[in-house]
């Protein structure tokens, strides 16, 4: 029954991914945009292993984790480098 | 395989996978209902770490082989630290740079 289901999967996360694009463009404040892109991170991830699962190949695995790594640590850096621009004062 | 264990998995991805469809569509629409960045960010939080989290277990139930299992074992288990500190480093953003939160308006509270 799932394999009915599976091949649909990448088009609903397509969909949410679409979604929240729209509230990084929209996303009046920088927190809105800083939310998005956590969201988008977690949904690409997904994404990939699905695609992953679907054709059969273990590569896409081994690229979801260290997408999942990098996402991760660029997105530390990105936050920490919006916390000195914001106030400033303390490193 | 014999077939009891075949549907037990089918069955529980099923639902894992509704679970997923659930807890983004909530979590999506609390991304645009809410009014600050304050609660979008626990409505965010919720789209992608719970659904996102449940859809992994879906998929490790289906796995075809013990190989992907194993990898998607390890893709939950990084993605369980990365996301939610991810949140929490948004929160820790949110704090410092001093963003006023919403507060409802005196007629509403009347």
């Amino acid at each position: 029954m799932t394999q009915f289901l599976l091949p649909l999967i990448p088009w609903i996360l397509l969909a949410f991914i679409g979604i929240t694009l729209l509230r990084l463009i929209i996303g009046p404040s920088l927190g809105d945009r800083l939310v998005a892109l956590n969201v988008l991170s977690g949904l690409a991830l997904g994404f990939l292993v699905v695609q992953g699962l679907l054709q059969g190949r273990e590569l896409y695995l081994d690229v979801a984790l260290v997408y999942d790594i990098f996402g991760f640590l660029g997105f530390l850096a990105f936050a920490f480098f919006l916390k000195n621009k914001s106030n400033g004062d303390n490193p | 395989m014999n077939p009891i264990l075949f549907w037990a998995r089918e069955v529980l991805a099923l639902l894992f996978f509704l679970f997923f469809l659930v807890f983004g569509l909530s979590g999506l629409l609390g991304l645009f209902r809410f009014p600050d960045p304050w609660s979008r960010l626990q409505a965010s939080s919720v789209t992608s770490t719970t659904s996102v989290f449940s859809l992994l277990t879906a998929l490790l139930l289906i796995a075809p082989s013990w190989a992907m299992a194993s990898r998607i074992l390890i893709i939950m288990a990084f993605f369980m630290i990365s996301s939610p500190t991810g949140s929490h480093i948004i929160a820790r953003f949110l704090w410092f740079s001093g963003l006023p939160h919403w507060m409802p308006e005196e007629k509403d509270k009347g």
